[in-house]
């Protein structure tokens, strides 16, 4: 047996190889609660856990963020912010809680079909919200997301109803919207445009059920 | 998966390589069988002054749980433990606008893994940037995972090839904890512990 190497070693080999999946190419969009059923089934129809039905899940969503403020004139932002968001089930207690960084959203060429964000995800273990809030971190808020899940080939398709968190209680929560969120995503190693195009065309079939579009974060934060 | 039990070990008048060749003979001698190698390596991170009272992060790494990134976070007064998948050292990457690791704070052990019935031994030379700073040794008893029922056990083990240098009391983190059913992490604290001494140290004789 040879010598076990050093971790950091074997993830810079890792990046280099760019076998790493820590590039999220993403679609949303959104259905009015009256018309799910019919993405749903139309969903169905499409994707590849046709026997099994789609997987459902009912998690709870924490996201966290670390900030400091920057000094020097060297920027224009004036705080460095990294949010971080955790993820777990509340319908299956014994699998790990997720944890998840988003980094900002490329800004590439204009023609791309989808928006392209790095992304870091990865199981943990339960300690991590009292590890996160030692670590310094802040909420910035959370919620409960309930739908279903579909996948198609490499495509994951989540039709999930947001709730705010009311109080202890979870039969009290309250949806935000009348609304479903859809997205389609797919997690992959940097520089595989070609999903991007996938995606294009499997959005073009669900339309005109749901539009999924390329969302400009930026113009959202502006428009707050 | 059993309870371990991490000490260090030295002679006097006596080099790191030349303890690690007295300590492979005598468990050779009790018939333990060489299987393979092992490395237990730590990288610490400090939070920048921006963000508030000073906070320390101790991520580590375990050969026996490959898959695995161990992380300790100290803020001075406790110590929060963390368990992830091996991308956390990515995030630590890109975390380093908050949390900087100095280079020559990088600790290792690493030596050969011996098994011997139901025991696990390891022989490790621990090192800070090349400098060899002491010797650690860890048995792990396989079949038991509650330290209190297999102590006495180990200790005699331990007495077989540290002969006097053996730890007389369990090591002071399981002293709380011993009626709890033992975790990975537990070991990954121990060496923390081991760590933290040693680094302070200078040179071995």
């Amino acid at each position: 047996m040879s010598t076990p190497g050093n971790a950091m070693d074997s993830l810079s080999a890792a990046l280099k190889c760019n076998i790493i999946p820590n590039q999220e190419y993403l679609l949303q969009g959104s259905v009015l609660d009256q018309y799910v059923e019919v993405l749903l089934h139309r969903l169905r129809g499409l994707c590849d856990n046709v026997d099994s039905g789609p997987e459902t899940f009912h998690d709870h969503e924490i996201c966290f963020s670390l900030r400091i403020p920057n000094s020097g004139a060297t920027t224009s932002m004036p705080m460095s912010v990294f949010s971080l968001r955790v993820r777990r089930a509340i319908d299956v207690t014994d699998t790990p809680f997720q944890l998840r960084y988003i980094g900002q959203q490329e800004l590439g060429d204009k023609n791309r079909p989808t928006v392209v964000r790095s992304s870091i995800d990865m199981a943990c273990s339960s300690s991590i919200i009292e590890f996160l809030n030692e670590l310094g971190c802040r909420i910035d808020f959370e919620y409960i997301a309930r739908g279903y899940m579909f996948r198609k080939g490499r495509m994951k398709i989540t039709v999930s109803k947001i709730f705010k968190m009311g109080s202890n209680k979870q039969e009290s929560v309250e949806p935000i919207s009348q609304s479903y969120i859809v997205e389609l995503s797919v997690l992959a190693p940097s520089g595989q445009d070609s999903i991007g195009e996938d995606m294009r065309i499997f959005a073009e079939q669900l339309r005109p059920l749901v539009q999924l579009e390329k969302i400009d974060y930026k113009r959202l934060s502006n428009m707050m | 998966m059993g309870v371990t039990i991490l000490s260090q070990f030295f002679l006097d008048n006596k080099t790191g390589p030349q303890t690690i060749e007295v300590l492979s003979k005598r468990i050779a001698a009790l018939g333990a069988v060489q299987q393979g190698h092992f490395l237990v390596d730590c990288e610490t991170y400090t939070s920048v002054p921006q963000l508030g009272h000073q906070r320390t992060v101790h991520v580590l790494h375990n050969s026996e749980q490959p898959a695995t990134v161990f992380s300790l976070l100290d803020n001075g007064t406790k110590i929060t433990s963390l368990a992830t998948d091996g991308l956390f050292d990515l995030l630590m990457m890109k975390m380093s606008h908050f949390y900087t690791s100095k280079k020559q704070t990088k600790v290792e052990s690493k030596g050969l893994r011996y098994e011997i019935g139901d025991f696990c031994v390891k022989l490790g030379t621990v090192t800070v940037s090349s400098n060899c700073k002491g010797i650690l040794v860890e048995v792990e008893y396989r079949p038991c995972v509650v330290p209190a029922m297999c102590w006495d056990l180990m200790k005699e083990f331990l007495q077989g090839f540290l002969g006097t240098a053996a730890p007389t009391n369990p090591p002071a983190y399981l002293q709380n904890k011993m009626q709890d059913i033992y975790f990975p992490i537990d070991t990954i604290h121990q060496y923390l512990d081991h760590f933290t001494m040693l680094r302070k140290k200078l040179f071995i004789s």
